[in-house]
């Protein structure tokens, strides 16, 4: 019998794709698209059919178009310089990443595993503890972090859904097999970024996503707003929702007034906020109105200034104060971050044999803790092979890229290093997979990562999408957007694409 | 229900186009009458710098910097660029509340009078560039009539319009004819710039024929009936739109809706001819400083209100 990469098409590259002047070269990672052998993956061929009829010229009007649309739409960052402030948008592709249904059902059921067996964890460590007491997590690690928030010990959280909304980073290795790179459980954004690429795709390639049958994506809003009603669904069947947001100037903001809209809540600011009696209110035009349950979008740091850093003005004072009296539900729980911490990720496949006896579905990367003198030796040895990360940030800060790294970099890495140990990990290189993009009129293949989200209130749901985020410099492994990364649509098919006569 | 902050922005989002659209229509009107070597030239250029609050006298012959300046200058809060930034600026702020129809066509406009092109298409074809602003102003207020809800924060929209545009016409026919021995405006060509100022040309020509003199004008522009950009229609609307909202929002004895009507009246009531016998300037200035009263009761009534008197017993 014939493996799947036989049967497709076998067409030399430059016929696969007449844009390239030198051929698509995959290179070493994992292709999402082209398979070893040279062969357009089935779940492609639709896709590549059409960019092959199409010539650089239409390519890159519709390019064009799209990033009007964004503009147009206000989904922009803005660039703060020394004098005037800029806006920008994200840097879009308009290939669309395609998975396969196959793929994507280990992907979800093991998201779902992932996110079950946290918000158990989370729920431990501001309960009862067991998983310290049994040391399968070291106490010092999980206590000492410093998003630990004591302030939750012994908080009842209904369903024990901590993190309400998390986004997961997965990357493919060399070997086409999706790993879990990190959980963001505090206050994952993107998810707008989800919905406006896939509008947008919808518009540039119409028919092919038609004939290729995507699963969709646009009940993201309406699952957040009943994931966010069944935290108070225990006391209150028809309660008023609020999404909290930093400000105009966060730079998620079209993010925030987004999801706002499309669910039909308020977007409030902290200025909004008045606390009574253990109360949240907001004010409104005919007096205060009650708020039942936040979706906030400001970090635990900033939510109160009575309880997390004083010289916050973006939350509310007292805030929390209503929360330990059931009177509020913050979504995400504050003190969230404690599961997503690097450190406590090594861990996240011990903690899901813990608590549901079973092997997790997504592995994690392989990762060497720096606070045990042997791996931290084999860190420094190998420095120019590894990837180091910082324990507490975040968002592509404080890292260092080994093998792109000048010698003095990681020379005054690894001096960080040794200074404090313990607030480090570090990671093999890992090729992450490629996908084709447009680039400056050519079709290259550039790296990146894929993000969906999972949504935990009484039940658990992961989106049938997600953004995939691209680095866009040639050979570029970090695809933070404000490392200079992008993003293209990602489809998910709702069945394996029949392999054509 | 809406929140104080939403309503906030929204009536100033109504302010800020009102100021730009009027802004824009001066400078083209002053743009156009300067072709002309005439003293109704003259007399169009120094009214419709003075109605804008250009003071420098210097500048009565420079009608085209400064009309420049007036459109494009950032730094000018009375700028129509700086009044379309700031309106963008609010929109943002409230962008979950407004239609994206709605918000598209502001954001299109602020990001064309911003972007890099707008000083050279300024400089090729400057009532024409302003005459594009305007339509897309119309655009705006369009698709913000037929996407968004006509409820509380559509009336808080309103109100910014409506007030602003009283206090722009009263101020238009305050620097034209509230001084009855020296009256700045008396040439006909002048007169009918007037007119193009608020917009009022074709109407009034329909309403009174070609006969174009002060005084139908100023009946025209203070106590038309049906004619959006007279005073009475606004601040008819004014009191329409506060009573609607006090009534909705529970503020039955605001202070605003008080003063809302007792300006209509006066101007529902007045006696054209004394009006006008005892100069317009007394009953301008009052519609001046009851449209600032009235600002100043709406933010006090829905927006800054005490929280004492609300909270929860």
């Amino acid at each position: 019998m014939s493996s799947n990469e036989t049967v497709a098409k076998d067409v030399s590259l430059e016929e696969a794709l007449p844009l390239t002047q030198a051929a698509y070269l995959p290179g070493r990672a994992y292709d999402e698209m082209i398979a070893a052998g040279g062969a357009v993956r089935p779940h492609y061929e639709v896709l590549q059919d059409r960019i092959a009829s199409l010539g650089a010229e239409e390519l890159g009007e519709r390019q064009r178009t799209l990033e009007r649309s964004f503009l147009l739409q206000g989904i922009t960052f803005t660039v703060y310089g020394a004098e005037s402030a800029t806006e920008r948008i994200i840097p879009t592709d308009l290939f669309p990443r395609i998975i396969p249904a196959k793929e994507w059902a280990v992907i979800e059921k093991g998201l779902t595993q992932r996110l079950r067996a946290l918000n158990i964890f989370l729920g431990d460590i501001y309960g009862e503890q067991k998983i310290l007491m049994d040391g399968v997590v070291p106490r010092d690690l999980v206590l000492g972090a410093a998003s630990y928030r004591r302030d939750m010990q012994h908080l009842y959280v209904p369903h024990s859904a901590y993190a309400n909304v998390c986004g997961s980073d997965l990357i493919r290795g060399e070997d086409g097999e999706f790993v879990v790179l990190e959980d963001n459980l505090r206050v994952p954004s993107g998810v707008s970024y989800m919905l406006a690429n896939r509008d947008a795709s919808r518009r540039t390639f119409p028919g092919v996503f038609r004939q290729a049958g995507v699963r969709p994506v646009e009940r993201y809003p309406d699952l957040l707003l009943a994931t966010l009603k069944s935290m108070a669904s225990e006391w209150n069947s028809n309660p008023q929702i609020a999404v909290l947001t930093p400000g105009v100037y966060n730079s998620a903001y079209y993010e925030h007034a987004y999801l706002a809209r499309l669910m039909g809540v308020p977007l409030v600011e902290g200025r909004d906020l008045v606390m009574h009696d253990n109360h949240v209110f907001m004010r409104t035009t005919s007096g205060l109105r009650r708020i039942d349950v936040i979706y906030r979008r400001v970090d635990d740091d900033f939510i109160d200034p009575l309880t997390f850093r004083r010289d916050s003005s973006l939350g509310a004072a007292g805030l929390f104060n209503a929360y330990r009296a059931g009177n509020v539900m913050i979504c995400n729980a504050p003190g969230t971050g404690v599961a997503d911490d690097k450190a406590v990720y090594v861990y996240v496949p011990d903690i899901i044999r813990y608590y549901l006896g079973e092997e997790a579905i997504l592995p994690n990367v392989e990762t060497f803790m720096c606070r045990e003198p042997s791996q931290l030796s084999h860190v420094l040895a190998n420095l120019d092979k590894l990837v180091v990360k910082a324990v507490g940030a975040s968002g592509g800060y404080g890292m260092l890229v080994g093998p792109h790294a000048s010698q003095a970099e990681r020379d005054s890495f690894a001096e960080a290093l040794k200074a404090d140990p313990a607030n480090y990990i570090a990671q093999p290189t890992i090729q992450l997979s490629t996908a084709p993009c447009l680039v400056d009129g050519r079709i290259e293949p550039r790296h990146v990562d894929l993000r969906p989200f999972i949504l935990s209130g009484e039940k658990v749901v992961v989106t049938p999408g997600a953004l995939t985020r691209v680095a866009l410099r040639r050979g570029s492994l970090v695809v933070n957007s404000s490392q200079g990364g992008g993003s293209k649509d990602t489809w998910v098919l709702a069945e394996e694409a029949a392999a054509r006569p | 229900m809406m929140l104080a902050r939403v309503a906030d922005s929204l009536y100033w989002i109504g302010r800020y186009i009102e100021r730009a659209e009027h802004v824009s229509r001066l400078s083209a009107v002053m743009l156009n009458a300067t072709l002309d070597r005439t003293v109704g030239a003259e007399q169009t250029g120094r009214i419709g710098l003075a109605a804008l609050g250009e003071t420098d006298s210097g500048r009565a012959n420079q009608t085209y910097e400064a009309s420049r300046d007036l459109a494009l200058d950032r730094a000018d809060s009375g700028s129509v660029v700086a009044s379309l930034a700031a309106a963008r600026e609010n929109a943002r702020q409230v962008r979950d509340q407004i239609s994206t129809e709605t918000w598209e066509r502001l954001n299109l406009l602020y990001l064309r009078i911003t972007g890099p092109g707008a000083e050279t298409d300024f400089d090729d074809d400057p009532p024409g560039f302003l005459q594009e602003i305007i339509a897309d102003l119309h655009l705006f207020k369009g698709a913000a009539d037929t996407t968004l809800s006509h409820g509380e924060g559509w009336r808080f929209l309103l109100l910014g319009v409506h007030i602003e545009r009283a206090q722009l016409i009263a101020r238009l026919m305050e620097v034209c004819f509230s001084d009855r021995k020296t009256p700045a405006v008396t040439e006909p060509i002048a007169l009918m710039s007037v007119l193009r100022m608020a917009c009022a040309l074709e109407p009034y020509l329909r309403e009174y024929t070609a006969d174009i003199n002060p005084r139908y004008i100023l009946q025209f522009l203070m106590f038309d009936e049906d004619f959006p950009r007279s005073i009475r229609f606004c601040t008819a609307r004014i009191q329409d739109l506060l009573t609607h909202l006090a009534h909705e929002l529970g503020a039955g004895r605001s202070n605003a809706l008080r003063l809302a009507g007792r300006l209509d009246a006066r101007l529902k009531f007045a006696d054209a001819d004394e009006v006008e016998a005892s100069g317009a300037g007394a009953l301008l200035a009052a519609v001046s400083a009851e449209c600032a009263a009235i600002h100043e009761a709406i933010y006090e009534t829905f927006v800054a209100y005490p929280l004492e008197l609300s909270l929860p017993a």
